[in-house]
């Protein structure tokens, strides 16, 4: 075959029969009669059923066999009688490639499946369930790899350098309230891409998202920047003013000086920078009135992690 | 429970969100209108009960890893409200029970704080 459907052939090289058979089969017994087959084959609505005794299969008996006996104008008959006897089976632990090529060669609807080394029925495969278990199994092997390309992404053990550092920024308008949090929100989606601990992005993007609504509420915009370095992410928020008057203050829980419209927006409860603190490793804020603000962020993602935090 | 229970719990319309993710088990709760309160918290939270019906609301569950906003007093939810909450992922339900009413709820149905380090 080409080689342009090689993967599809892998997997399919790859299914058994166990693993796309139907393993609740309706079946009959030999000793029934053909009326009581035609009610089992009305009810299940199938067209076919392999028919068993003690588990093991005896024959198989279709539609085409009842619409014969009934033709034949007998009265009554057995299952027995008129079924057809030693039945080709496939084997369970056969390989999906081959049962295919059974179905090709006998244009059967159906094959029992019998234990291997044993005429034990554990199941029923048709045309329809072999589709329906290739989908299975390349949806499987898609989302499989889907997973591994994400866990790919750990950008600092594939990359080979003396000194490796990200950096990426985000501009903040000020009073943009329907904007505001989209770059912490941003940041966030690219953390988890880049592989960093789930802990670490969870309180950088606390940080960062205090620290954006503080810049749209308060300031006259600002810019966020972030440098992602092997030992630390550190961020840092820049803003064009007003500029912060008692910094000593605004570290005070509770402390605010905002509007009562902010607290609509479910901000200004004084917690903000608190928060950024508690996140943080190191926090530094400096900022002169009149000019801007510089908010500083450390968090370390080193061995020094674990210790330092808790320290803090 | 699963957030398919609890918008049956609360009568809520569920305005986001697959069938799917509907089926996905949760079991704390934070609930407040003052989102610096929610991010304040130690531990994680399934869900958000908020009367804050403000883009703020999706993007503080967004930003503390909160999977479901269940909007109380049936507070209008706009547009760009819901399609934010499509593209964050976050499932979106709307109550008509007041805040009070909804924690006690779910806290009868067994959802606690959620207890955890941040």
């Amino acid at each position: 075959m080409d080689a342009k459907y090689a993967k599809t052939q892998e997997l399919l090289f790859e299914l058994k029969v166990a693993d796309v058979m139907r393993d609740r089969v309706i079946t009959v017994h030999p000793e029934q009669t053909m009326t009581e087959l035609r009610t089992t084959l009305r009810d299940h609505r199938i067209s076919g059923t392999p028919v068993i005794e003690n588990g093991e299969l005896l024959g198989m008996i279709t539609i085409a066999d009842l619409i014969a006996f009934l033709v034949s104008g007998e009265p009554e008959a057995r299952i027995r009688d008129k079924m057809t006897a030693s039945p080709q089976a496939l084997t369970s632990d056969q390989l999906l490639v081959h049962a295919i090529k059974q179905f090709d060669r006998t244009r059967f609807g159906r094959f029992p499946v019998v234990a291997p080394q044993s005429r034990q029925l554990v199941g029923i495969l048709t045309k329809g369930l072999i589709i329906e278990g290739v989908l299975r199994a390349m949806e499987r092997v898609l989302k499989e790899e889907e997973v591994r390309q994400y866990r790919a992404s750990h950008i600092f053990e594939d990359l080979v350098a003396e000194y490796k550092e990200i950096y990426l920024t985000y501009e903040v308008i000020g009073r943009d309230f329907e904007r505001a949090g989209t770059a912490s929100t941003q940041m966030k989606r690219n953390l988890k891409r880049l592989g960093i601990h789930p802990d670490i992005i969870h309180r950088l993007a606390i940080a960062s998202y205090e620290a954006e609504m503080n810049t749209v509420i308060y300031t006259d915009g600002g810019v966020m920047e972030f440098r992602i370095a092997p030992e630390e992410i550190v961020m840092r928020v820049r803003d064009h003013g007003p500029g912060i008057p008692d910094v000593e203050k605004a570290l005070e829980p509770g402390y605010s000086t905002a509007p009562d419209w902010v607290r609509e927006l479910g901000f200004g409860a004084g917690m903000g920078i608190p928060n950024i603190k508690k996140c943080a490793d190191k926090m530094s804020i400096e900022s002169t009135p009149g000019v801007g603000t510089i908010l500083s962020v450390r968090i370390f993602t080193g061995k020094e992690m674990e210790k330092d935090h808790d320290a803090a | 429970m699963t957030l398919h229970d609890v918008a049956q719990e609360l009568g809520a319309r569920v305005l986001t969100g697959t069938d799917q993710d509907l089926t996905s088990e949760v079991t704390s709760v934070a609930a407040g209108d003052l989102m610096s309160d929610i991010l304040a918290r130690v531990g994680r939270a399934d869900i958000l009960v908020t009367g804050l019906t403000t883009s703020q609301a999706i993007r503080t569950a967004s930003v503390a890893g909160i999977r479901a906003v269940v909007i109380v007093r049936g507070k209008p939810v706009n547009e760009q409200m819901i399609e934010l909450a499509r593209e964050e992922g976050v499932v979106l339900m709307q109550t008509d029970l007041k805040l009070f009413e909804t924690a006690g709820r779910l806290w009868t149905r067994g959802l606690r704080t959620g207890t955890g380090p941040t």
